[in-house]
């Protein structure tokens, strides 16, 4: 019930958003969604609106509901109404280049939020997905330093899927080079369906004969597949890594089904974003925005100034850190956590 | 008369899209009774046969049957009113067998929960039977009817009409696809129902197939009644005028669709 | 003994079946033909062979669902939701309750297809699309996109994991209490008919009990074999196979000796025949999707079961898998063709290549090339055949 009031205020909040807001003295950030109706983008939003409120700075946001052409439109429509800085979550993040030389064009710092958008000018706000990988990694070798290893990875064609790959193959090669850690099996799972995961775990399994030590799952949605797995045999309990901290995830954590998943709190992308963006429209040089680094991590590896915000890893040691966060609330996280409580169900 | 015609229809029309396929038809059945429809292809004959079979629900106009105004919404309440029909195409399922095509839509079956159950076993044992008497050398019962042959269909059709007690038969081009011998077959079988009492309307776009079985006939041209009468008022030849032309001859009450003649003889 | 072109067919498929199976046993070293295997193929195939079943009827009409796997999703999400969220405490019947609930829930969104189908005259592959982003969006929105977790123990039964399957006495109770049944149907048939003109050989009779004596043995011996971890006790018969093999006869039964399944197949052969002869063919093509909607909600369960979480993705591109068994099993796209055992086993087909090619370590990549390649062949040799039998 809780939940319910706290998702109504937000919302009512980002329709407050979605009306024309007067131009006022201060600073006006403009963010253009990709898609609102994602769950996470309203949480994004809180956590930006909040930091810009308190700088008494004005946010103005359009929503491009999946469309290229209506992102486009969003973007000129803003340039149109004059803000001070353009945020984008790329829809696509070719399509929307044209967009975004218009707005540097006219002198408008932009900055690519969460999805990167490729261009030089262009200053890259985001959770370091590559890190996201190494969590995951470096969480199942604390407790398995050697033995046999399952990829679970995650959807062929996303690109996330490849830079979360990047990470936890930084971590675990120099492993398997030094002959500590065998990897037994690994599988895509298309469109990261959780059912897809737990078929192919299954299936790895049976082919190596349930020998297998640890599971390296790419998100939290496949970790719940390969658990059921794992369960269906007997071998619950191994380490199993994931990200984006679901409470299914967090709750696995409590019981310790699951190792460890990468958290991102969007509340914090969004405040950073409001503190890069104010520190852009002060005239702050790109290059001297704090905290910032040269990202040339993407597909045609041109290199662009960037803040990345490093993902926390959760473990059965720290979950008391997403209940202080207000995440997740105590009781979801406990859910039939009986012996061996961690700390924060006790 | 005290007893009221089989069939009774006053005044029916039916248009599709504005276009009229049936005007204002009064025609009447009793029972062995044979009434030929004639007309050209397009002439309104079938439209006008498929609103007493239910197929088709009319626009204007009243039908009776057994002297009881009657709506005809579906073919099921024709069925019951024991209304058959033998239609042009057969409107058999080609990937059905003989005994699912000859009781399709009205199955020997028992209710079970939401279902209802066919007795298969007697459906096939009674097809079985009346396709014997049909045509004795009918053994293809168990296989699709897409591989039946042109006159197995047909005697489908024909089976699936005789099977539940029809008093009133509708026969639409019944010989159109058959051969020779296989048409005497349908003129004797229509021949035996007429002697049984039912009332039946015969259908054809060609008056020499029903010049011998009819008793008495309509021409309908343009949705339009021509003319009708008895088939002994008339030659083949002037039927056949009124089919082609519209021209009525002079014993026979022209109907609306008739075409006028002037004083000459020439038609307007 | 003269066999009909649906059984030549499902022959045919069980011997793809087998060369596909000997194949990867080779392949795999002696992975694919073990218990073990046969165990997870099984429940792996449960989801979308109950779903294959409900499919073809919606095929043979002539129609097509592309809602299904967004059906599953949101059903899934409704389960999850009433069990975990609105149901107060830990009782017992909260999960019966909650299986009610998304059957509902299925049979509502059946109704949704079904009434712009049948009624609006909107074509179905139109509808069902609309259906698949619809429902999809709805999963999302019932719980704002979160997963939601976890699901009463007895609820997991219906996952087939390590509490989910029956035991080994209680699998060789339903075995002989099957054949036993069969044996009872194909007695009281033959009496029934022995008073008509037309009857069956006894021994044909007599054949047909013994091989389904033989393969229900087979079944449960195998099933017993696998045994739970680190002991030598047999797992039995998975609960998602006991619901298929439930549904499985259900939708045979229903399509061989009911008015509905016969008018199904009449609509699909025949349309306009079917209206004339006096068939109510809105009604019939309704409930086809009416009935296509709670399969989705009996896998639905199985489905959410196994993953002991509810997420609004469960299901997407499932409806692929579906379509792709029931054509595999020789459902004709152009209607009035195909039978619910076909499809089932079309099922099989599929989820035996891509359990196979995992076991054998190639990737997903290779795995869709392998079963769009069977498909697309599968489809050409049955035209092939029907060509063949109907000259």
């Amino acid at each position: 019930m809780k939940r319910r009031t706290l998702m109504g205020a937000v919302a009512s909040i980002a329709m407050l958003g979605a009306l024309p807001v007067a131009a006022q003295d201060g600073l006006t950030v403009a963010m253009s969604w990709a898609n609102y109706q994602e769950e996470r983008w309203k949480i994004d939003e809180s956590g930006l609106r909040e930091a810009l409120d308190e700088m008494g700075a004005t946010l103005v946001t359009a929503d491009a509901q999946s469309s290229n052409s209506q992102q486009a439109a969003d973007i000129e429509g803003l340039i149109a109404r004059g803000v001070d800085v353009l945020a984008i979550v790329a829809w696509d993040s070719e399509a929307i280049l044209p967009s975004v030389q218009k707005a540097l064009a006219e002198g408008i710092p932009v900055i690519a939020y969460e999805r990167q958008i490729e261009h030089p000018d262009v200053f890259y706000v985001a959770f370091n997905p590559i890190e996201v990988g190494r969590i995951q990694a470096r969480g199942l070798v604390e407790v398995q330093p050697e033995g046999k290893y399952v990829l679970i990875k995650g959807s062929p064609t996303d690109q996330y899927a490849h830079y979360v790959l990047t990470g936890q193959k930084e971590i675990i090669d120099p492993l398997v080079a030094e002959g500590k850690i065998e990897i037994v099996g690994e599988q895509w799972t298309e469109g990261w369906v959780p059912d897809v995961a737990r078929k192919n775990m299954e299936n790895i399994l049976t082919a190596v004969s349930d020998d297998v030590d640890a599971v390296l799952a790419s998100n939290d949605g496949t970790a719940g597949g390969v658990v059921a797995a794992l369960a269906s045999v007997g071998l619950e309990g191994i380490p199993v890594s994931g990200q984006d901290g679901d409470i299914a995830a967090l709750n696995r954590i409590a019981r310790g089904s699951q190792t460890v998943t990468a958290w991102k709190d969007a509340r914090d992308l969004g405040r950073l974003a409001a503190r890069v963006a104010a520190e852009l429209a002060d005239g702050t040089a790109p290059a001297e925005v704090t905290d910032r680094v040269l990202w040339d991590q993407g597909p045609k590896g041109e290199a662009q100034n960037a803040v990345v915000l490093a993902p926390v890893a959760i473990t059965r040691d720290n979950l008391q850190v997403v209940v202080d966060a207000g995440w997740i609330s105590r009781e979801d996280l406990c859910a039939g956590v009986t012996e061996d409580a961690p700390d924060a169900c006790k | 008369m005290t007893q009221p015609h089989l069939v009774n229809m006053q005044g029916v029309s039916k248009s599709f899209g504005g276009i009229h396929a049936v005007k204002g038809i009064d025609l009447t059945l009793d029972a062995g009774e044979v009434v030929a429809v004639l007309g050209h292809n397009g002439a309104g004959k079938s439209t006008l046969m498929k609103m007493l079979a239910g197929a088709y629900q009319r626009d204007l106009g009243d039908i009776q049957v057994h002297g009881q105004s009657v709506a005809l919404s579906s073919p099921a309440e024709a069925h019951d009113l024991g209304i058959e029909t033998i239609y042009q195409t057969l409107a058999l399922a080609d990937n059905l067998d003989a005994s699912a095509n000859l009781f399709l839509g009205r199955e020997i079956a028992w209710r079970f929960g939401p279902f209802r159950v066919m007795d298969q076993a007697r459906m096939r044992d009674q097809t079985a039977q009346v396709i014997a008497r049909l045509n004795p050398h009918f053994d293809a019962l168990d296989v699709p009817c897409r591989s039946l042959s042109g006159g197995q269909r047909q005697t489908i059709a024909i089976a699936r009409a005789l099977q539940f007690d029809a008093r009133i038969l509708i026969m639409d081009e019944p010989t159109a696809a058959l051969g020779p011998h296989e048409t005497a077959m349908v003129a004797d079988l229509t021949r035996r129902l007429k002697s049984q009492g039912l009332g039946i309307f015969l259908i054809s776009h060609d008056v020499h197939d029903v010049f011998d079985l009819a008793d008495r006939f309509i021409v309908m041209k343009g949705g339009q009644e021509v003319g009708s009468g008895r088939i002994s008022e008339v030659t083949k030849d002037e039927v056949l005028g009124m089919v082609i032309m519209g021209r009525c001859p002079a014993q026979i009450r022209p109907g609306p669709g008739a075409s006028m003649l002037d004083e000459h003889g020439a038609q307007t | 003994m003269k066999l009909g072109t649906e059984g030549a067919r499902i022959l045919s498929l069980l011997a793809l079946l087998a060369v596909i199976a000997v194949g990867f046993h080779i392949a795999s070293g002696g992975l694919f033909l073990t218990p073990r295997n046969i165990y997870n193929l099984v429940v792996q195939t449960s989801v979308v062979a109950i779903m294959a079943t409900g499919m073809t009827f919606v095929i043979v009409t002539r129609n097509i669902d592309l809602s299904v796997g967004s059906s599953l999703g949101l059903i899934g999400m409704v389960i999850a939701l009433v069990q975990i969220k609105w149901l107060p405490g830990d009782a017992a019947w909260n999960w019966p309750l909650s299986i009610l609930a998304g059957l509902a829930c299925g049979a509502l969104i059946g109704a949704w297809n079904g009434l712009w189908v049948a009624y609006a005259r909107v074509p179905s592959f139109v509808v069902t699309l609309g259906g698949l982003l619809i429902f999809r969006g709805m999963a999302f929105e019932t719980a704002q996109g979160r997963t939601l977790a976890p699901f009463q123990d007895g609820y997991l039964v219906f996952g087939g994991g390590i509490q989910g399957a029956i035991g080994e006495s209680a699998s060789w109770m339903v075995g002989l209490v099957g054949v036993a049944l069969y044996a009872v149907t194909q007695v009281v048939a033959h009496l029934r008919a022995a008073r008509m003109s037309r009857n069956e050989p006894v021994r044909r009779r007599v054949l047909k009990v013994l091989a389904v004596l033989l393969v229900m043995g087979a079944f449960v011996w195998i099933m017993n074999a696998y045994n739970l971890p680190r002991s030598d006790i047999g797992r039995g018969i998975p609960v998602p196979a006991l619901v298929l093999i439930a549904i499985v006869l259900m939708m045979e039964w229903i399509g061989r000796a009911t008015t509905f399944g016969r008018h199904s197949y009449a609509i699909g052969g025949g349309m306009e025949a079917s209206r004339l002869v006096g068939i109510n063919t809105r009604k019939t093509v309704f409930f086809v999707y009416v009935l296509m909607g709670v399969l989705a909600a009996v896998a639905a369960v199985i489905a959410t079961a196994r993953l002991n979480a509810g997420t609004s993705s469960t299901g997407e591109l499932l409806e692929l898998s579906v379509i792709a068994a029931a054509v595999i099993g020789g459902v004709s796209l152009s209607g009035g063709r195909g039978s619910v055992a076909a499809a089932v086993i079309g099922a099989l087909v599929i989820q035996s290549l891509d359990s196979g090619m995992v076991l054998v370590g190639a990737s997903s990549s290779m795995r869709m090339i392998a079963i769009g390649l069977i498909l697309t062949i599968a489809v050409f040799a049955d035209n092939q055949f029907a060509r063949e039998a109907k000259e």
